[in-house]
């Protein structure tokens, strides 16, 4: 089942269209990354899955409802979020802060104690937010969202400004989630690497529109492996190859071929020396996720 | 109920009490200092002539003093982008009619405790004739009005703009325009929404140039002024919250 279904949702500002036709399909239980380069669109689509910006066309159902105005507080009850930066009153204490988010949601008071002790605040519970750091005030945001154990977590760049130990730890705690609560998180980043750690589904956006949505064990089937052959005269060689029935295409003075058994290596090897051709490079490759991004998204991995 | 007691708790340490004694204190010294001034003569007026200054003097502290108000109020969201986070569990016609309930109950406590000090200020001083009781409680109620609508205004001025200058601006032409619209005809006063304190003020005055001598006299609200101070009231509530609510964060 999924948990958030979106479809042909856009959002126009002016005469951009900042979200175009978006079908997400997000299952039930899994860590759900949406990937994509600053500005292509990812905040305002989960702005409009919270229901917070208006979308211009479409339709989104968030936990099998509708996310219209009658349906989205009702739906929201069961939905945590933490939106770009994180909300806190900083004159109020974390504690303070979370007493608003637990009388506003109506859960129990000795949630506040748990989610604190989750996210490792306990100990600095009665200090003012403003005196936070970063990465502890993102810590209280994401306190804030999983005061009501939602099914539903969606957040939004949630490791932006924390040191590697706090990216760590925030990154553990995202896979720890549905294991945990049984939660599905949405989780955006422009940092595929990232992603790549922590979810196990993904979807990729480019200027707001859907290139890629499947699991990261799909992702990852794209790098397969190949073979790149570099010769002498490279046009006769691809000729010769083709005699043999061996698919083949030139890249930057490369010929790419797909994987042979190393028998079969052999025997091409000593018919392009037979032909005469010299091999001067025979090197196993593999595609990496940031050449298979930068081939979705025509930016670099981490923009 | 929940979502004003909230604003209360949301309010702490924002030294609220603080703005509010500030308030009360520039009030007591510039009427005391106005009430040394005066001759005996003057003080045979003495409720009347109190309750003729303390509309000019509402006129003037008031705009300003509402207007830090709102803002303190509203400016606490803008700080910890917290609109984000609320709108996703209360919708935002209620966070908005929380925050103007808040404001109402501020400004009536505000105004009661100052109604009170004045009245024991007259006692005190042994000011002519009875106490009006009856009169200086319309006289509040008629000061928790007008504020009310100008609140309504400062609030949503300050919800739209982050920015707190543009609402506390409004405020100091307030201050300036309520005294100031006290000196233009009745008419035109009526379309300057802080000249209502004076409009409104429940002791009249006619200066005799020819024997230039001063005397007051009770008077009531016209009715066509308490129809348009609802009116604007109502223009800048509707406007306020429809801007607000059509708001995308």
């Amino acid at each position: 089942m999924n948990i958030i279904e979106t479809h042909d949702l856009c959002k126009q500002y002016g005469s951009a269209l900042r979200v175009a036709h978006l079908e997400l399909d997000v299952p039930e239980g899994s860590v759900y990354g949406f990937l994509g380069p600053n500005g292509a669109g990812k905040s305002t689509t989960l702005k409009m899955i919270l229901g917070l910006v208006r979308p211009t066309a479409g339709s989104i159902r968030v936990l099998g409802k509708s996310m219209d105005s009658v349906n989205r507080l009702s739906v929201l009850r069961q939905v945590g979020s933490l939106i770009e930066s994180p909300s806190y009153y900083g004159h109020l204490t974390a504690e303070e802060n979370l007493r608003i988010v637990q009388t506003l949601r109506g859960v129990p008071e000795r949630n506040i104690r748990e989610v604190l002790q989750i996210v490792r605040l306990d100990g600095q519970r009665g200090k003012k937010a403003a005196h936070y750091s970063l990465g502890m005030k993102q810590r209280l945001g994401l306190a804030a969202a999983l005061l009501g154990y939602p099914k539903l977590l969606i957040l939004d760049e949630p490791t932006n400004g924390l040191d590697p130990a706090g990216i760590q730890e925030m990154r553990e705690l995202i896979r720890d989630l549905p294991g945990r609560f049984g939660m599905t998180v949405v989780v955006s980043s422009h940092l595929l690497s990232e992603i790549d750690q922590m979810a196990d589904h993904v979807a990729i956006i480019r200027e707001g529109e859907l290139v890629f949505q499947d699991t990261l064990e799909a992702l990852h089937g794209r790098s397969r492996h190949h073979l790149a052959l570099r010769t002498t005269n490279n046009a006769v060689a691809r000729s010769l190859l083709a005699e043999k029935s061996v698919p083949c295409q030139e890249e930057e003075d490369y010929l790419i071929l797909p994987i042979l058994s190393d028998e079969l290596t052999a025997q091409l090897t000593r018919f392009l020396a037979a032909n005469r051709l010299g091999v001067m490079r025979l090197e196993e490759r593999q595609k990496s996720l940031e050449d298979i991004f930068l081939e979705l998204t025509g930016k670099a991995a981490s923009l | 109920m929940k979502l004003l007691r909230l604003e209360c708790y949301k309010c702490r340490r924002r030294k609220i009490v603080l703005v509010c004694a500030a308030v009360l204190a520039v009030e007591l010294i510039w009427m005391g200092a106005f009430f040394t001034r005066q001759d005996a003569e003057d003080l045979k007026w003495g409720w009347m002539l109190l309750l003729y200054n303390l509309a000019m003097v509402d006129a003037i502290i008031l705009p300003l003093s509402v207007a830090t108000l709102a803002s303190r109020s509203c400016e606490l969201e803008h700080k910890g982008s917290t609109w984000k986070l609320l709108e996703t569990m209360v919708s935002p016609g209620r966070l908005y009619a929380a925050k103007l309930c808040w404001g109402a109950l501020v400004l009536a406590a505000l105004l009661v405790i100052r109604s009170g000090l004045f009245l024991a200020v007259g006692i005190m001083q042994g000011f002519q004739g009875e106490i009006p009781w009856g009169r200086f409680g319309l006289f509040t109620l008629i000061s928790w009005a007008v504020s009310m609508m100008v609140y309504s205004l400062q609030q949503g001025l300050s919800l739209r703009f982050a920015n707190q200058a543009a609402a506390l601006v409004c405020g100091i032409s307030g201050s300036f325009l309520g005294i100031l619209s006290m000196l233009f005809p009745p008419a035109l006063i009526r379309c300057v929404p802080w000249g209502y304190y004076g409009l409104m003020s429940l002791v009249g005055m006619d200066w005799n140039a020819v024997t230039r001598v001063t005397r007051f006299h009770w008077q009531w609200p016209q009715p066509t002024d308490v129809v348009l101070l609802f009116l604007w009231a109502a223009v800048f509530f509707m406007a306020g919250r429809t801007l607000f609510v059509r708001k995308e964060v």
